[in-house]
């Protein structure tokens, strides 16, 4: 059949039939009789929490499962009519696009147009017919002012572009994506789902995507798919998925419909625009534009603990390479001890350089720095982890001491491969923690550099839980002073949820400046992007979780 | 931090030129230092290279690639000065050394060592401004119709290296970052881990290039022709300074000599190879600027601009 036959033919873009799989030397299957089919044109979300199988199932539809992978495999996979089992990734190109969640390894060129044209060219296409695809790839995708730049010179967000217009550049009729926002700042995240929605709705590319921040996809989707220990446990339209997840998995609840039925309202909304029009049906006005806050006191007027954290005038400048660039310019901050700080901003804000100065990996050129003893967990717990068993990297009664500060007290026996992810993460965290305690006494300062990448909900929660046994509790004392034997617990993180969930003082950052500080309930309700679904749905100041959306909404409707 | 060696492309002559003419025109320079022990011709060689590389742009290149070659032709003078004892005049008489035995220092082996090494910091010049200047994705093109399976795996090295450095410079991190009551991480515990890293990020890569269709059995793509209005000018610079090096030699413009005495010939020969050898490093001149970069359309579309 010709490329041309296979893109207009009415097959659809994928159909998956009793798909069982086991990965080589795997103890149990990752995937377990998966029936799908998603039609030409349409955009399927799968929703599923860690390890249920959703890349297998994308890595199946797209010939690296089990071509590349290897393993056991049963059933059907069709990819625009092709079998995709009997036919490799190669010979899938041109009818699927495939986009992992870590862009460094996704693009083989050194230029970025040589990166889209790649495929076009292993495909025997013409020059004149290759030049066009780029450009309009380019065009569609908005990124033509990066064809000239080599793919070293890009943002986390640009690479990400960069590979998906090297999927999309042979025009495939299904395009898969695997937690492609994960790495990605709200603003950047948001700007990639439209765009893949416009790229459905012009194109007609199916779309398969695969993320844990439902509340930014589901109000694109035509359908969801959940899966749930390598088979799916639904499938149908995503107004029908809340009234599921409700019942089966909170945790793949949205914020938005979590505060509808916590409010006792129905429909649930699949997004904010839903939302505010069941709202305003109900009579629930929304409040007029008022002005964003910008930086306010942060500390509340009762006596404190400790200062920890102390920079006044901080620059710091990093060579990216050709030029010496300023990415902090002149931060003034203050923490406390027992204080839990969201520290956000977009990709090159400045939030992952400010925790390595404060933990003394860069020199600032101006201004001072001063913070207690620092623990810094940086975005890949696993660059921690070097030995074979975990009491070997934390030996002796200091690295006892850190264990039983995140909970692994009982894995000392245990091989760091063999831990869940989230224990992966404490037990790098209790690494960075190992020697800098004084008996219980936490160090000054606790830093978490995107702690949450990857993550579902519910170990998101476990790591507030963790956040909040780090921060310690305040106590009053008798000369009305406070003191806490908790640290500083400082987390950069794009995850606007997340945020509202472990954070009670947001610092925002802005090109190397401090633009916002302040409660987290004020931040992250006095803005477009740096707002939490509930706080985009009611526009009230301070309502960003569901909790607190649901108790302002009974207050108003009584 | 990006490497001083690593491509960027710019809007000049050098990198908008094809591979094969900018390969023609720097193979020759570093022909020329093969082919040539006279110290002023070499010199000449040096200066081209590194002319060549500025007006290219890749200032950082270059200086790096000095700074590198100035070490190693140093090596390479004390080197062959500890070695060898030829030569009538001996500066120092350092007696007998482990290994070395009776050790002479003479003029003459420190001038056979100068020129060697001069020889090797012109090749690395050339190189350094090879690699800063030639865009290494044209030249996989170039190679991929005649050589598959090597271009692959330039392909994968190409962008392994970059990955397993920046990984290699995050695991450094984490091991400063490291409680000093955690176990201490020494370099072989970190090298492993980097080496298992590293075959992770390898099948990652690869299935990239499995997905952008590497394994096809493709009718081979026509390439385009990527020749630019600066080719000619390469290739004649290329042309000229071969020729002419080659007539030199023959007619013995490479008059240097060194045991027993140092003799270094600076005939009329010498000198005009000299001056058309170091003159050649200014092919790369841009001259008049338009105010519209030629660059995109001639190094992306060329086809198209016909189409």
């Amino acid at each position: 059949m010709s490329e041309l036959a296979i893109r207009r033919g009415a097959a659809p873009a994928l159909a998956v039939s009793g798909l069982s799989y086991a990965y080589p030397h795997a103890l149990a299957p990752a995937l377990a009789d998966v029936s799908l089919e998603v039609a030409p044109g349409e955009f399927v979300l799968l929703a599923g929490r860690s390890a249920s199988g959703k890349s297998t199932l994308l890595k199946a539809a797209c010939g690296l499962v089990p071509h590349f992978h290897g393993g056991e495999i049963e059933g059907e996979v069709r990819v625009a009519d092709l079998d995709a089992i009997a036919a490799g990734p190669g010979e899938l190109a041109a009818a699927v696009g495939y986009l992992a969640q870590d862009p460094e390894t996704q693009v083989v060129s050194t230029t970025v147009a040589a990166e889209i044209e790649l495929p076009l060219e292993m495909r025997g296409d013409e020059p004149a017919d290759r030049a066009r695809a780029v450009e309009e790839v380019a065009l569609a995708l908005a990124i033509p002012h990066l064809l000239d730049r080599t793919v070293d010179t890009l943002s986390g967000g640009e690479l990400q572009r960069v590979a998906l217009a090297a999927a999309l550049v042979t025009r495939p009729r299904l395009i898969l994506l695997d937690e492609p926002t994960s790495q990605l700042d709200p603003v950047a995240g948001d700007e990639l789902i439209w765009l893949l929605r416009r790229l459905n709705e012009e194109w007609g590319v199916a779309v398969l995507l695969a993320d844990h921040r439902l509340e930014r996809c589901l109000a694109a989707a035509d359908r969801v798919v959940a899966m749930e220990h390598g088979a799916t446990s639904f499938d149908g339209a995503p107004a029908e998925f809340l009234a599921w997840s409700q019942k089966a998995d909170p945790a793949l609840e949205t914020p938005a419909a979590r505060l509808f039925s916590l409010a006792g309202i129905d429909p649930l909304p699949t997004g904010v625009r839903e939302a505010r029009q069941t709202l305003r049906g109900m009579g629930i006005a929304h409040p007029p534009n008022r002005p964003s806050r910008s930086v306010s006191d942060p500390h509340p007027s009762h006596p404190a603990p400790e200062d920890v954290f102390r920079s006044k005038g901080l620059w710091v400048e990093l060579d990216r390479g050709e030029d010496l660039r300023d990415v902090l310019k002149g931060i003034d901050l203050t923490i406390r001890r027992g204080e839990c700080v969201a520290l956000m901003g977009r990709n090159g804000a400045g939030k992952s350089t400010l925790l390595r100065t404060a933990a003394g990996m860069h020199e600032p050129v101006a201004g001072k720095i001063d913070v207690d003893s620092v623990a810094l967990l940086t975005q890949n717990p696993g660059d921690y982890l070097v030995r074979e068993r975990v009491g070997d990297e934390l030996p002796g009664e200091e690295g006892a001491a850190a264990l039983r500060v995140v909970g692994l007290e009982d894995k000392v026996d245990a091989d760091p491969r063999d831990l869940s992810g989230g224990e992966r993460q404490r037990l790098a965290l209790a690494i960075a923690l190992a020697g800098r305690m004084e008996g219980e006494l936490l160090p000054g300062v606790v830093a978490l550099d995107e702690p949450t990448r990857g993550m579902d909900r519910a170990r998101k929660g476990d790591l507030v839980a963790l956040i909040a046994s780090l921060a310690g509790d305040v106590e009053f004392v008798a000369d009305e002073s406070t003191k806490s034997t908790g640290a500083a617990v400082v987390v950069a993180t794009h995850d606007v949820e997340f945020a509202a969930e472990f954070a009670e003082r947001v610092v925002l950052l802005g090109d190397g400046v401090v633009i916002a500080d302040g409660p987290s309930a004020e931040i992250l309700s006095g803005g477009w992007y740096f707002a939490t679904e509930v706080a985009r749905v009611l526009d009230r100041p301070g309502v960003v979780t569901p909790e607190q959306g649901a108790a302002a909404l009974a207050e108003e409707r009584s | 931090m990006k490497s001083p060696f690593a491509y960027r492309p710019r809007p000049r002559p050098l990198q908008l030129a094809s591979p094969t003419a900018a390969v023609a025109y720097l193979g020759a320079i570093v022909a020329v230092a093969f082919l040539y022990s006279n110290p002023l011709v070499l010199l000449a060689a040096g200066a081209a290279a590194v002319t060549a590389g500025l007006l290219a742009g890749a200032r950082r290149a270059v200086r790096v690639a000095l700074k590198m070659g100035a070490a190693l032709a140093l090596l390479i003078v004390v080197v062959n000065a500890l070695v060898v004892s030829r030569g009538e005049t001996v500066l120092a008489r350092l007696g007998d050394w482990p290994l070395f035995g009776k050790v002479d220092v003479t003029l003459e082996a420190i001038v056979a060592g100068a020129s060697g090494g001069l020889r090797a910091a012109v090749a690395m010049i050339a190189a350094a401004v090879y690699s800063a200047c030639v865009d290494p994705d044209r030249v996989l093109r170039v190679l991929r119709p005649l050589a598959g399976r090597s271009a692959l795996t330039a392909t994968l090295v190409s962008r392994l290296v970059p990955v397993t450095a920046a990984d290699a410079g995050r695991l450094r991190d984490a091991a400063r970052l490291r409680g000093p009551g955690a176990a201490e991480v020494g370099k072989a515990p970190l090298a492993r881990r980097l080496l298992a890293g590293s075959l992770d990020r390898a099948v990652d890569v690869a299935a990239t290039l499995e997905l952008r269709g590497y394994s096809l059995d493709a009718p081979k793509a026509k390439n385009r022709r990527s020749r630019s209005r600066y080719d000619r000018r390469f290739y004649a610079v290329a042309a000229v300074v071969l020729a002419a090096a080659i007539a030199g030699k023959a007619v013995g413009a490479d008059d240097f000599q060194t045991y027993p005495s140092v003799e270094i010939g600076l005939g009329p020969g010498t000198l005009a190879i000299a001056v058309v050898v170091a003159l050649s490093g200014f092919a790369p001149w841009r001259g008049r600027v338009s105010s519209l970069s030629p660059m995109r359309r001639q190094t992306r579309h060329p086809e198209a601009a016909r189409v």
